[in-house]
C-alpha cells in the first residue's frame, strides 16, 4: 500500500518540470491578457487587507501599526492554506482528461496546486514586505524560521488537499462540503481577531489545530516565537497526516482513473 | 526486446455519474453489446474487457478492429497503464507510449513552442530530448512564425498539425494510437502518412485502433478483433480482417 504511494510520489517529485509548468500555467491562464497580470492578486490582496484592516482594526480598537501586519500575515498565509484544500480537493476532478489519456504519477496534480498556490503566495506576500518595511520589523531575529515554519504549514495543507481530493474524486458531494468546512474554520480561527481576544470561549483556539498551524508561520513575522506546543502540534499533525493520507493514496491510486 | 502480455485481464468500469435504473433501461432498449451490471453497491459497472489473453512481441505490428464500444480504446488504456485490470495481470517491458488524444494538454494561451514543451513533458520526453526535437517538430509542422503566437490564435488545422507533430516525434518501444488518422489538408495528410510510418519504424510494437480496414491492410502484420469486450479472433491481417468484414 505505502509502496504505491511512496513510489508515485517520488516519480511525483521527479517529473518537477511538469507540475511547475502546468502550476505556472494556470495562474498565467487566469490573468491572460491583464496588463497587470498575476499582479492583481498582490492588488485585490492589498484592498481586502486595507479595508478590514481599517474596519476591524477600530472595531477590536487595535493599534493600526500592530494590527495591519497581523492581519496580512495572516491573511495572506490563510489564504495559501485554504486554496491549496480547496482546488487540492479538485485536483483529480480537474485534471480528469489528462489522467485518462496520460500514465503519468497521480500525486503531480497535488504538487501542481501547492506550486501554484506557492506562486500566488509570493505575489501576496509584496504586501506583507511592504507593510512590514512601513511599520518596521518587530525582530530580525525570529524571521528565518519562517522558512522552515512554512514548509511545515505546506506540509499539512497538501496531505488534506491529498485526501480531500481522493475522496472528492469519488464522491462529488465533498468538494461542497470542504469549502463550507473552510469558511466555518475562517471564522474559528484567530485570523482576522487575536487568539487572546477569544476570552470566553479560549477552548476554540487552544483545540483548534488550525490555531495553532497559523500561528507557527505567523509568529516569526511579527516578532514572536511559536511556542513549543504549537511546534509540536503541528509537527505530529503532518507526521500523522501524512501517513494517514499515503496509506489512503496507497489504497485508491489505482482507482483514480476509473473515477475521474 | 520489448513486450506486453496480458493474462486472463478483465476490466470492470464503474460508472458513477448516472442513475443505475435509468441508464440500465436504456441500455438494454439500445440493444448495445456490452456486458452491463450492477454492482454489489448498486454503482453500474461494465465489463469493458473480459479475460483477454494476449502477447505481443517485438515487431508486430498490431491492428485493432471492431464496433464501437467492444473495448478497442478500453484494451489501449490498460495496456498504457492508464487503468488497472480488476483482474488479470499486464506485464510489460518497453517504454509505452500512448497516443490516444491528439490534442492533450494543449495550452490556448501558450505559444506553440511553449506548447510544444508541456505537451512534450506530458509524453514523457525529458528537457535535452524537447530541446533536440523541437528544430524538427518545427519544421514538420510548418508553422514558422506563428509558433510564436499563442495557439488560441490558431486555424483547427493549424492546431492539429501542431498536435500530430509533438505527437509523433516521441521515441517508444511500444506504441498505443487511437484513430489519429485524418489530419489537415491533402498535402499535409501525404507528409503525415510518411511520418507515421517513420514513427512506426521507430518502435518495436505498434497497436493502433482504426476503422479504416484498408489502412490496416497496408500497415500491420497482426489484426486483433475485439467483440464485447473479449477476443473474438487474433491473428495473421488478411485472415481476421477479411472474417470481421464478412460478417459485418
Amino acid at each position: 500500500m505505502y509502496n504505491f504511494a511512496l513510489s508515485d510520489l517520488k516519480q511525483s517529485i521527479a517529473s518537477w518540470r511538469l507540475w511547475t509548468l502546468l502550476g505556472w500555467l494556470e495562474v498565467r491562464q487566469r490573468y491572460a491578457r491583464s496588463r497587470v497580470g498575476p499582479f492583481w492578486l498582490t492588488i485585490s490582496t492589498g484592498v481586502m487587507i486595507g479595508s478590514i484592516g481599517v474596519v476591524y482594526g477600530t472595531l477590536f480598537g487595535q493599534k493600526m501599526s500592530d494590527y495591519l501586519p497581523y492581519l496580512a500575515v495572516s491573511l495572506v498565509l490563510w489564504t495559501a492554506f485554504s486554496a491549496t484544500v480547496l482546488e487540492g480537493s479538485t485536483a483529480y476532478i480537474s485534471s480528469g482528461h489528462y489522467i485518462r489519456q496520460a500514465a503519468t504519477p497521480k500525486l503531480i496534480y497535488m504538487l501542481q496546486v501547492v506550486w501554484r498556490n506557492v506562486i500566488i503566495l509570493g505575489h501576496n506576500f509584496v504586501i506583507v514586505v511592504l507593510l512590514l518595511a512601513v511599520f518596521g520589523v518587530k525582530s530580525w531575529e525570529t524571521l528565518p524560521i519562517f522558512i522552515p515554519a512554512l514548509l511545515l504549514y505546506m506540509a499539512n495543507a497538501l496531505w488534506i488537499a491529498m485526501v480531500a481530493g481522493l475522496l472528492s474524486a469519488r464522491f462529488r458531494d465533498l468538494p461542497q462540503i470542504v469549502a463550507a468546512l473552510m469558511q466555518i474554520a475562517f471564522y474559528v480561527t484567530p485570523i482576522i481577531y487575536r487568539p487572546n481576544s477569544l476570552t470566553r470561549f479560549s477552548f476554540i483556539v487552544e483545540f483548534n489545530p488550525l490555531a495553532h498551524l497559523i500561528e507557527l508561520v505567523r509568529a516569526p513575522l511579527v516578532g514572536e516565537l511559536p511556542s513549543a506546543t504549537t511546534w509540536l502540534v503541528c509537527g505530529g499533525l503532518a507526521a500523522v497526516g501524512w501517513i494517514f493520507a499515503l496509506a489512503l493514496t496507497g489504497r485508491f491510486l489505482k482507482r483514480i482513473p476509473y473515477w475521474v | 526486446m520489448a513486450y506486453i502480455e496480458l493474462k486472463n485481464t478483465t476490466l470492470d468500469l464503474p460508472i458513477y455519474d448516472v442513475q443505475g435504473r435509468s441508464l440500465k433501461k436504456q441500455v438494454m432498449r439500445m440493444g448495445r453489446r456490452n456486458a452491463i451490471a450492477e454492482g454489489n453497491d448498486g454503482v453500474l459497472v461494465v465489463r469493458a474487457l473480459d479475460s483477454v489473453d494476449l502477447r505481443f512481441e517485438s515487431g508486430d505490428r498490431i491492428g485493432l478492429i471492431g464496433h464501437n464500444g467492444a473495448g478497442k480504446s478500453t484494451l489501449l488504456r490498460t495496456m498504457a497503464g492508464i487503468y488497472t485490470p480488476t483482474f488479470g495481470t499486464v506485464e510489460s517491458d518497453g517504454k509505452i507510449v500512448p497516443l490516444l488524444d491528439i490534442s492533450l494538454g494543449m495550452d490556448e494561451n501558450s505559444t506553440g513552442l511553449q506548447n510544444i514543451r508541456l505537451r512534450g513533458l506530458l509524453l514523457g520526453m525529458t528537457d535535452a530530448e524537447i530541446r533536440n526535437k523541437q528544430q524538427s517538430i518545427a519544421e514538420f509542422c510548418e508553422l514558422g512564425d506563428y509558433l510564436d503566437l499563442p495557439i488560441r490564435t490558431y486555424s483547427s488545422g493549424m492546431r492539429v498539425r501542431l498536435g500530430f507533430a509533438i505527437s509523433t516525434a516521441v521515441d517508444a518501444e511500444i506504441l498505443l494510437l487511437d484513430e489519429v488518422m485524418g489530419v489537415g489538408d491533402a498535402s499535409f495528410m501525404h507528409k503525415a502518412e510518411e511520418r507515421l510510418a517513420d514513427l512506426h519504424s521507430r518502435a518495436e510494437i505498434v497497436v493502433l485502433a482504426m476503422h479504416s480496414n484498408s489502412e490496416i491492410r497496408k500497415v500491420c502484420n497482426k489484426a486483433l478483433w475485439m467483440e464485447r469486450g473479449r477476443v473474438r479472433a487474433f491473428g495473421p491481417t488478411e485472415e481476421v480482417v477479411s472474417e470481421y468484414e464478412a460478417q459485418v
